[in-house]
């Protein structure tokens, strides 16, 4: 058979899609955004009994109305009739509350079948489902299965393969009849022919009529009489509408499920961990220390990676030699080492964090950790407009920030989630913190204690302002909505399903940044290479060129050069000062100190005898909030997939840090 | 009376639900919508309010469970 057979997911979150998406389609799959829109699109792919199945993993939405981009793509893209056959998920922990996606997508004219995930923490809490009586019920075939176990996938195929053929519809008799109890529904329905809307029943566009929907609104006003319109307004008015809607949905849920479900019944409680975590006075700082100890974890996964990056590194001087030896042209061989190898040694680095980040964080929000995260901090970063979640990642972001980066990914939101990464660079990484308490204690003595508090309340004011500046375009008013959403139970993890996913993220990631990387380091490279031996390079001359602005900033033309550089690699704004107040070769400076030369024994000296204290501190100031490096910058873009916002990002950091340079140099001026 | 004057351990029936129609369509899809059934499981000042319903415990922002009522039926 050649006919290839396209599916959607279709679930809330927590539903386990994401795990079905990624045990089914394994490396075969593909992140990128929605057309025109800034919502993750993943596709993907696999085979079974000889047919090839296309994938689309739909944005995780909570029901079909049109409350954001989310459930609009959602819903386009299954009335557009592009899928065969939709997978709807829920949750057999949590029948009941997960089959609304299930009642709300009734009257949908696109066949369908039912997954029942999570079947193994429903009989952990002693539930039988039955589903032949579901099945029967709803009238589409139902499969009961866990998608996180790979060698239980035979039901699902099974069942799938049937959808496949009989193209099934949800039977919608019953629901009808709970919605025709529903005052002014029948008056609305008998408004609206049969295919007014494209995959659409009329039932289904007049429930959301009710719903007060604002794309189904326009489409009914665009083609029904005003006069009818009216009514229809004035109708739904009269009630409560979208309340006596979602009575409905429910009450038939109940009647789908009615015998088919037994259960023990149990008195809630909170488990122990849940006890801590909601915990308000220990709540917070047991949050804190599992995120802490999830980033220390992270960097086991990592170490080989980051060995490999290093030992890449390490190639540069026998590489350089050995072409040296054999006549090439030194311009050749500064291109493969200063570009390629370097790239390709940040590169490697990079992943191997990024591993172990993903491989933590996604254990973390598998187990159901993710949740209490959230809710704890729900309060602190609602004032900045985001989720809770959004602590993780400023927190990652004090060792490395392209963990923080990649730990982002946590956030369903998209403008949330550029908005999280976006202040976590504010966050001074483990770079700086290993070259600023140096340089404060050199130039301030004991005075460094009070430089690095500055530091760290700039950062909370920097944060703040930035959550202003950014917040408006990121978070529409309708994402500025508290917290409703549900704890997951505690889940056991599934190293299959965890690591095949880690796997997927980490070579998307590669491809990605690989292109970053080697571009930036490129354009670097251009830049601060002498292509007519004796002659300056094009960085040296600008800086030349514009120290009369950068003093400005406190900043002489050495001490921008550093700075620029620190945009690369903070560890390397130490080696370049080194070279060029030692009088160096520019370019030999910037190569040497990316690959992590050794700064001169002297520097101490060097520095107290050319830098006045004004200038350390604007200097200080400037490495610490510039951009955090250009590994991050990639992760960044990794994570958004959008350049202007990347490089919207990364001028306004780069300006914002030369702006504070001034703040705190003319303070100093005022001091010393 | 309002979901957020309950106690710990409170059992409540949802009476009613007012705000805006976003409010209302994520409540509804959550599963609270009126006559379910709901206890209490924590209400701290300056943390979201958890309470159990349909087999799911959930968090509710206090601002936003505000267009919550309910009628307590025991504890």
């Amino acid at each position: 058979m050649s006919e290839i057979v396209t599916i959607a997911l279709l679930g809330q979150p927590n539903s386990g899609k994401s795990t079905l998406f990624n045990t089914l389609t394994g490396l075969r799959q593909h992140v990128g955004n929605w057309p025109g829109k800034t919502v993750e699109k993943k596709e993907g792919s696999f085979s079974y009994n000889g047919r090839i199945y296309d994938i689309e993993d739909l944005p995780g939405s909570y029901s079909l109305s049109a409350n954001s981009d989310e459930e609009v793509i959602t819903r386009d893209f299954i009335a557009s009739g592009r899928a065969d056959v939709v997978c709807i998920l829920a949750d057999s922990s949590q029948l009941d509350r997960s089959l609304f996606m299930t009642a709300d997508y009734a009257g949908i004219n696109v066949p369908c079948f039912l997954v029942l995930n999570m079947e193994d923490v429903a009989k952990e809490q002693g539930k039988r489902i039955d589903i032949n009586i579901i099945e029967k019920n709803l009238g589409i075939p139902v499969v009961l299965f866990s998608a996180n176990d790979k060698k239980d996938y035979d039901p699902f195929y099974k069942v799938l393969e049937r959808a496949v053929a009989d193209k099934p519809m949800i039977n919608t008799s019953i629901l009808e009849a709970g919605y025709d109890k529903i005052s002014g529904y029948k008056e609305i329905k008998e408004m609206i022919p049969e295919g007014l809307i494209d995959g659409y029943s009329s039932m289904w566009i007049a429930i959301k009529a009710l719903e007060n929907d604002p794309v189904v609104m326009e489409r009914l006003r665009e083609s029904l009489d005003p006069a009818k319109t009216d009514r229809i307004d004035s109708l739904r008015d009269s009630i409560q509408g979208a309340v006596e809607t979602g009575g409905a949905k429910f009450s038939w849920i109940d009647s789908v499920l009615e015998g088919a479900v037994s259960e023990k019944t149990e008195k809630i409680t909170l488990s122990r961990l849940d006890r801590i975590y909601t915990d308000k006075t220990w709540g917070k700082p047991a949050v804190v220390l599992t995120i802490l100890s999830g980033l220390i974890l992270s960097f086991i996964p990592a170490l080989p990676l980051m060995g490999v990056g290093m030992a890449v590194s390490a190639l540069k001087a026998p590489v350089g030699k050995l072409l040296f030896s054999a006549g090439c042209p030194e311009i050749i061989i500064s291109i493969i080492n200063s570009v390629i190898i370097q790239s390709f040694s940040y590169i490697f680095q990079m992943l191997g964090f990024v591993f172990g980040v993903t491989l933590v964080f996604g254990l973390l929000e598998e187990v159901g950790i993710m949740a209490r995260v959230s809710y704890v901090f729900d309060n602190t970063m609602g004032k900045l407009g985001l989720q809770g979640k959004s602590v993780m990642p400023f927190l990652i972001s004090f060792g490395c920030t392209m963990g923080g980066a990649a730990g982002s990914r946590v956030i369903d939101n998209w403008g949330q989630k550029v908005l999280t990464i976006a202040l976590a660079w504010a966050v001074p990484c483990g770079a700086a913190w290993s070259v600023v308490p140096m340089l404060s204690t050199l130039f301030f003595g004991p005075g460094a204690v009070l430089v690095i508090i500055a530091i760290l309340l700039t950062m909370l004011l920097h944060m703040w302002i930035t959550a202003k500046v950014f917040g408006r375009k990121l978070i529409t008013k309708e994402n500025r909505y508290g917290m409703i959403m549900e704890m997951p139970p505690y889940h056991k993890p599934k190293w299959g399903a965890l690591l095949r996913y880690v796997l997927g993220r980490t070579k998307d990631t590669f491809v990605r940044v690989t292109r970053v990387v080697l571009v930036v380091c490129t354009l670097f490279w251009l830049l601060s290479y002498s292509f007519v031996s004796g002659s300056d390079p094009v960085l040296y001359r600008i800086g030349m060129a514009i120290e009369p602005v950068t003093k400005i900033f406190g900043l002489n033309w050495k001490l921008f050069m550093a700075f620029v550089a620190s945009s690369i690699g903070k560890e390397g704004a130490l080696g370049v000062i080194s070279a060029l107040f030692n009088g160096g070769n520019f370019y030999g400076a910037f190569s040497d100190a990316m690959s992590g030369a050794a700064v001169a024994s002297d520097l101490n000296d060097t520095l107290i005898s050319n830098v006045t204290k004004p200038e350390a501190l604007a200097f200080i100031f400037a490495i610490t909030f510039n951009m955090p490096c250009v590994v991050a910058l990639a992760a960044t873009y990794q994570e958004i997939h959008s350049v202007k916002w990347t490089a919207k990002i990364a001028g306004y950091y780069t300006i914002g840090a030369l702006l504070l340079a001034a703040i705190v140099y003319h303070i100093g001026i005022l001091i010393w | 009376m309002k979901l957020t004057e309950l106690k710990e351990n409170d059992i409540a029936v949802v009476s009613g639900l007012s705000g805006d129609d976003r409010f209302i369509s994520r409540i509804t899809s959550i599963g609270l919508t009126p006559g379910s059934r709901l206890t209490v499981i924590k209400n701290d000042k300056n943390r979201p309010m958890l309470v159990y319903s349909r087999d799911t415990m959930i968090a509710l922002n206090q601002k936003e469970c505000s267009g919550i009522e309910v009628t307590e039926v025991g504890a």
